[in-house]
């Protein structure tokens, strides 16, 4: 019942006109940045972050919201229609999407995806509802070394499961703890890696990184390599599901929401392995002429699963970031830097010293995935409009946006040089195949991590053995190696 | 960091002639910049107080971790790069060659946005970069019109419909501070 209140008066707050309009400009800029190739809505949040100088915390909070799931939605548009493989959480929609849109079935693939991803946005969103206060409360009882080790759990999977290889992700990861180091230590005060200049004792903003390795990177690898690449669009015809594609994709939205779920609720990140999980799910699960449609014509099963499981993914990531203060991703990470532009360090405190914040967030993600639904199902043809922006173009305005986010933040130039050689840090760690979400979150991760691991020596009265010896931070402990180990040792059983 | 060095035609194709997989000797070479990296940041760690309290870890910890470690990656990746190439790469998308003539017009755009944008204010600024980038980007597109007069004098004025409102919403309703040519803060 506490639960229940709490959402009341979180709705409350979330339906005055004001934050409506926000959700609404949030959820539709979303679906905007999500259907256009070349940003994603980690830059269009980051390059957003200076508003956080002006606008109320709330009121921002579910504007970031609204892009953050926004970019889901478009996304999957974009992966159906365009023959081109997006980003990597809407990689497996495009498998079977682009084959059933090949095969005229566009509309059914695109419908699928928008209801699909509603239905398991608004489970998810339950689930944060039910779990988020729990796991708060449970959180609280968590101290330095806890922290500390579910932190490096986090950068674990983040740097070394997801990506290809283990060498590349570690050596982005401490790029990017190395990046978070620059500036003024919390703790003593003392300087580090600022070679004198004033503009970087106040460290790196994540503004920064993110615009650069990302909008700018992009901009400038689209005109080293891409300039000669063509992209082919589908038709898309009428937005419209059969009686039978309703009952293939029923069951195939709930397997993919139980998948997505619990993968998003645990500090690892990530919606890769969700996504794989549930389309090799309903691959496996199908039978007939619908299993020969997999990789052929396009099975709708093969869409409607894993973008529900996306979905359910990134909803309720929220939990580890609302209640732990983890992001497990590059959005995630950048929303927790709109947290900390307002003073507010996400945790287990967060329930208690800002529920109404809180309780607000979460009303807004159910009328967020509501205004979804309708922007999404019969105004497709508008976003899809969108596609038609010649690439020089768009390319080049999107380095306006990124120069509004870098140099709004501090009105300093000298941000600007900086955000080029970032820009070009991201060209070369795209071509030499290095995962840039451990940059961002082990920028962003790092310092509160640092934190955590001086602070639990200093409880252990300068002994590191406080890791081993309460029984919790053991047991992430034996989590972490097994999560570095395990998959190694399958893999070797898999060979001999 | 290290600049990507230019390409030469020996160096792109690994095993075969249409692989995109930069070569051997530039992986070398950016295994090799981690290992700089590394350096630099023992160097810079070699100057940071260790004066750890009564807590046992200093704020120079965390920089010595993060150079080792780097040195370490930096390491594999050198050997990596000797012993075969990356492991488990992807091919990156896009072409084989860079197209380098490209990339400095969109880089000039950004430089002299960033170098100009308190002088010129943001608007005019912001113009210069998106013509100078769409310029380039034009060109790696491989357009025949890019050059024309007509074509530069449409991206002038896109540039300044893209800036100008964009720096209206910015300044005037959600108060944020952009540089204006005037004090007007209209342009």
């Amino acid at each position: 019942m506490e639960i229940l209140d709490a959402l009341m008066a979180g709705f409350a707050t979330a339906i005055t006109p004001g934050n409506l309009l926000w959700a609404l400009v949030g959820c539709a800029l979303g679906t905007a940045v999500g259907v256009l190739p070349g940003i994603g809505p980690a830059v269009a949040v980051a390059m957003l972050l200076p508003i956080t100088a002006k606008v109320e915390v709330t009121a921002s909070m579910i504007f970031f919201a609204g892009i953050y799931y926004g970019a889901m939605y478009g996304g999957s548009t974009t992966s159906i229609l365009l023959n081109t493989p997006g980003e990597t959480a809407s990689m497996v929609t495009a498998m079977e999407g682009n084959k059933m849109a090949k095969s005229g079935r566009a509309g059914a693939a695109l419908a699928t995806a928008a209801i699909g991803s509603f239905i398991a946005g608004t489970i998810a969103t339950v689930v944060v509802t039910l779990f988020a206060p729990t796991v708060a409360e449970f959180a609280v009882k968590l101290g330095p070394p806890e922290y500390f080790m579910l932190m490096v759990l986090a950068f674990t999977t983040v740097s070394a499961v997801l990506g290809q290889s283990r060498v590349r992700g570690m050596t982005a990861l401490f790029i990017g703890l190395a990046a978070g180091c620059i500036g003024m230590d919390q703790i003593s005060g003392a300087a580090r890696y600022t070679g004198g200049k004033m503009e970087l004792l106040d460290g790196i903003d994540i503004v920064l990184v993110a615009v650069g390795l990302f909008a700018v990177a992009e901009v400038l690898y689209a005109a080293l390599y891409e300039g000669r690449t063509k992209d082919t669009q589908n038709h898309m015809g009428r937005v419209h599901m059969t009686g039978l594609d309703w009952k293939r994709s029923i069951p195939a939205w709930l397997r993919g929401t139980a998948i997505g779920t619990p993968f998003g609720c645990i500090p690892a990140g990530g919606t890769e392995i969700p996504t794989f999980l549930s389309y090799a799910a309903e691959k496996k699960l199908a039978k007939g002429s619908n299993k020969d449609e997999f990789g052929r014509q396009g099975a709708i099963e093969g869409v409607a699963g894993p973008e529900a499981a996306n979905n359910a993914t990134v909803t309720a990531a929220l939990i580890p970031l609302l209640t732990l203060g983890i992001p497990t991703s590059n959005t995630t990470a950048v929303l927790l830097g709109a947290f900390q532009n307002y003073g507010i360090n996400p945790g287990p405190q967060l329930f208690t010293t800002s529920a109404t914040l809180v309780w607000a967030l979460i009303a807004s993600l159910y009328i967020g995935n509501l205004m979804l639904l309708v922007l999404n199902l019969p105004m497709v043809g508008l976003w899809v409009k969108l596609l038609k922006i010649p690439k020089p173009q768009l390319y080049a305005g999107i380095l306006i946006f990124a120069t509004v986010g870098a140099y709004g933040m501090r009105q300093s130039a000298f941000d600007l040089f900086l955000l080029y050689g970032i820009g070009l840090l991201g060209v070369l760690m795209r071509r030499f195949d290095f995962p840039t979400a451990p940059v961002v979150v082990g920028m962003i991760l790092g310092p509160l991590a640092e934190a955590q691991m001086r602070n639990a020596v200093s409880i252990g009265e300068g002994s590191w053995l406080i890791f081993l010896q309460r029984p919790m931070s053991l047991t992430l402990i034996i989590i972490v190696l097994a999560v570095l180990i395990v998959p190694r040792l399958l893999q070797r059983r898999a060979r001999t | 960091m290290t600049d990507p060095s230019p390409l030469d035609s020996s160096d792109i194709s690994l095993s075969s002639e249409a692989s995109a997989v930069p070569g051997v000797r530039l992986q070398t070479a950016v295994g090799a910049g981690v290992l700089l990296v590394a350096a630099g940041l023992a160097f810079g760690a070699l100057s940071i107080p260790g004066d750890a309290g009564y807590g046992g870890v200093g704020p120079n910890f965390l920089p010595w971790v993060c150079a080792l470690v780097l040195a370490l990656c930096g390491g594999l990746l050198v050997w990596e790069a000797r012993s075969g190439g990356y492991r488990a790469m992807a091919e990156p998308s896009g072409g084989v060659q860079a197209d380098w003539s490209a990339a400095v017009w969109v880089s000039a755009g950004l430089l002299l946005n960033a170098a100009l944008i308190t002088t010129l204010g943001f608007i005019l600024s912001c113009t210069l970069c998106y013509v100078l980038a769409v310029q380039g980007l034009r060109r790696a597109a491989g357009q025949a019109q890019a050059r024309a007069p007509r074509t530069w004098a449409v991206d002038l004025f896109t540039g300044l419909c893209i800036s100008a409102p964009v720096f209206w919403i910015f300044t005037q309703f959600l108060a944020i501070n952009l540089p204006g040519l005037t004090g007007t803060g209209w342009l």
